[in-house]
């Protein structure tokens, strides 16, 4: 028997297949998020479970996350994605006890018990600022690509400071950079300071170790670097951290039969 | 959760509303009637803005007090013209009504009577008194300093006598005594109400029961409806089959504190109760904090018990404000909730700071969940606001013993 997790985030839907009675992933799915959500979720469902050589009635429980969960019809239930990255990170980084999450539009800090349940989260309210829309934005304004952006950071010696919280100002802030001739690495550099710095002001207080940093912003270079100088403690990359979310939500299906 | 007869969501006003909760739905229309009649009879009508407003003077001067606190987002834009954006949505909207024209009671209303709270209520105040006649009682901000209470009588008792000389009336301790006896009795019968919310499963939502007030104290017909709303949901047959209580799945019991839900502004207590929760104890201006204390009818002079009570009021404006923490101390022992929300207006200070004592007093001493909200009147944040609300039942139940 298979239980299934669907992470429908703002810039991806995530599957995961998961095996309890061997405790791992058999199959995996990535699509972007588009308009027809519903639909979209259902056939990166259908591609996966064929590439892994499976068939929908073979899958004992479907539990949805992330914002777009309640849109996916055919889960059985939806689970927060704060629970279901905890569950999924403490799955992988069983010692882990404060998870970093950035994705697409929200950035997370939770607090994990001995156990892996969540004690205390904060996330960030009605504003992008510190996420990967932030990222984005900047991206295209360099006129270069999301994943070039985390490289050319690597290649800065100094990165600007972006006062601006607000990614509306900040892209402002950036334009007035770029005139005065500021090098991109230098700005891409910048943001990721500031995002690694909003990051930490949510996080507040005394963090309990290990760190574990996940969510689809951990695949960007410079973002942990980032993220470890803005917090004074050192951060560990969940495994695949797109698929941390999509991961405890079947590891939740399994423990709801 | 709420008697069988009823066809009422935990939403509150949408469909027909049960038995005693049809006469709320209808409490401003109700309050215009009076308000009007009041004015025809000669009366004349005072606003207040805020809790500590001895609405027990008012009536003795033979006055309507009636609560002027806007809770309209459509009137914030008004405001913004004169007020920063950056202030909170309740001073904002009740300044904007009064910009558009748009509340009868302010209006109607002969003198505003307010009070030295936070900054941005008392610097609206100069700008509302610029158009109406304004009386502001100065509240000391030391809570239990010696001399606090002191002043605070002596602010009372100019308010006495503002009342007198500008409605040429002469307010007697017969007449006082007579307001104390009407308002102990309404916050008495409405205490009584929100304690029925201990039992389990309460036998209405959270959303039920704050619609039990009215902007206008005092009015009979209210206090009927009090009465006849004991009897309906003080009943047996409001009562749950046992089973329900053992179900994993039965609301959680939360307990919302911080700033005031005023008339129109209950967004935030519909998105927790539609999310798996019932909020049992309200603990806020909107709630049980003004209602807590009575005046004391003993007292020989009554405007001395006057001034006592309202100063006992926990407002996050006092320095320091321990009197709100020992308050949920006591009300968390008697009404059981699973997880404390703490809700804040955006720019609202006081509050937003305090949420650090009462956070900790959540999560240290009382051991239970604690989620604070900052957002204002514009619904924008209500999907990210649900997901949070999710995470906190999630994490409440998880606590459950199994």
């Amino acid at each position: 028997m298979i239980c299934a997790g669907i992470d429908a985030g703002s810039r991806a839907i995530k599957v995961v297949l998961f095996d309890p009675a061997a405790s791992r992933p058999v199959g995996t799915g990535i699509t972007e998020q588009g308009i027809e959500q519903a639909r979209l979720a259902e056939e990166l469902y259908d591609q996966t479970l064929r590439e892994a050589g499976l068939q929908r009635a073979q899958v004992r429980s479907v539990v949805a996350t992330g914002y777009g969960r309640t849109r996916v019809r055919f889960a059985d239930t939806t689970i927060t994605e704060i629970t279901c990255h905890a569950c999924g990170v403490h799955h992988l980084v069983p010692d882990a006890r404060t998870i970093i999450e950035i994705g697409g539009q929200d950035s997370k800090v939770i607090q994990l018990e001995d156990g892996g349940r969540v004690r205390d989260f904060s996330m960030n309210d009605r504003c992008a600022a510190g996420t990967g829309r932030f990222l984005e934005v900047v991206a295209s304004r360099l006129g270069v690509d999301l994943t070039a952006l985390g490289e050319l950071s690597g290649h800065s010696e100094k990165p600007v400071v972006i006062s601006s919280t607000c990614v509306v100002f900040a892209e402002t802030e950036i334009i007035g950079l770029l005139a005065e001739g500021t090098p991109a690495r230098d700005i891409a550099a910048g943001v990721q300071t500031a995002i690694a710095t909003r990051v930490a002001t949510l996080a507040g207080r005394a963090l309990a170790r290990p760190v574990c940093f996940t969510g689809g912003v951990a695949l960007q270079t410079g973002m942990i670097r980032a993220l470890e100088a803005a917090l004074q403690l050192p951060v560990r990359v969940a495994p695949d951290p797109q698929f941390t979310g999509a991961l405890g939500a079947a590891i939740l299906a399994a423990r709801r039969t | 959760m709420i008697p069988t007869d009823s066809s009422c969501s935990p939403g509150g006003t949408s469909g027909p509303a049960p038995g005693p909760s049809a006469w709320f739905a209808d409490m401003v229309d109700h309050c215009y009637a009076f308000a009007e009649a009041a004015k025809a009879r000669g009366c004349p009508v005072v606003g207040i803005l805020c809790e500590f407003t001895p609405r027990e003077l008012i009536l003795a001067a033979g006055g309507v007090p009636v609560c002027l606190c806007g809770g309209n987002a459509e009137t914030i834009p008004a405001a913004e013209q004169f007020l920063p954006s950056n202030l909170c949505p309740l001073i904002k909207s009740t300044f904007g009504y009064h910009v558009t024209g748009r509340n009868p009671f302010l209006k109607w209303a002969d003198l505003v009577v307010a009070e030295t709270t936070c900054d941005g209520k008392k610097k609206m105040f100069e700008l509302l008194g610029e158009s109406k006649p304004m009386h502001v009682l100065e509240l000391p901000h030391k809570a239990d300093d010696p001399d606090a209470l002191e002043h605070w009588t002596e602010e009372v008792r100019k308010l006495k006598a503002h009342l007198e000389q500008r409605f040429g009336v002469q307010i007697t301790d017969a007449k006082l005594r007579e307001a104390i006896r009407l308002m102990n009795r309404e916050r008495g019968l409405r205490r009584r109400l929100a304690d029925l919310m201990v039992r389990e499963p309460p036998p209405l939502t959270g959303r039920q029961l704050i619609e039990f007030k009215s902007i206008i104290s005092g009015i009979p017909a209210d206090l009927e409806q009090y009465e006849r709303a004991l009897e309906w949901f003080g009943s047996g047959s409001a009562a749950q089959p046992a089973s329900a209580a053992r179900d994993e799945a039965r609301p959680v019991r939360v307990l919302l504190t911080g700033v005031p839900l005023v008339h129109g502004a209950e967004r935030v207590l519909e998105l927790i109760e539609s999310g798996g929760a019932v909020v049992v104890c309200l603990e806020n201006c909107t709630g049980l904090k003004p209602i807590l204390e009575d005046v004391d009818e003993s007292e020989l002079d009554p405007v001395c018990a006057i001034a006592r009570k309202y100063y006992h009021l926990p407002c996050s404006v006092l320095t320091a404000n321990t009197r709100r923490l020992e308050s949920l101390r006591s009300l968390a022992a008697k009404f059981r909730p699973e997880c404390v929300i703490e809700l804040v207006w955006q720019a609202c200070l006081t509050y937003d700071i305090e949420s650090y004592h009462v956070r900790k007093l959540a999560e240290e001493e009382l051991r239970l969940p604690y989620l604070k909200i900052t957002t204002d009147y514009s619904p924008s944040d209500s999907a990210r606001i649900t997901t949070r609300l999710e995470v906190a039942m999630e994490i409440a139940r998880a606590r459950r013993p199994s």
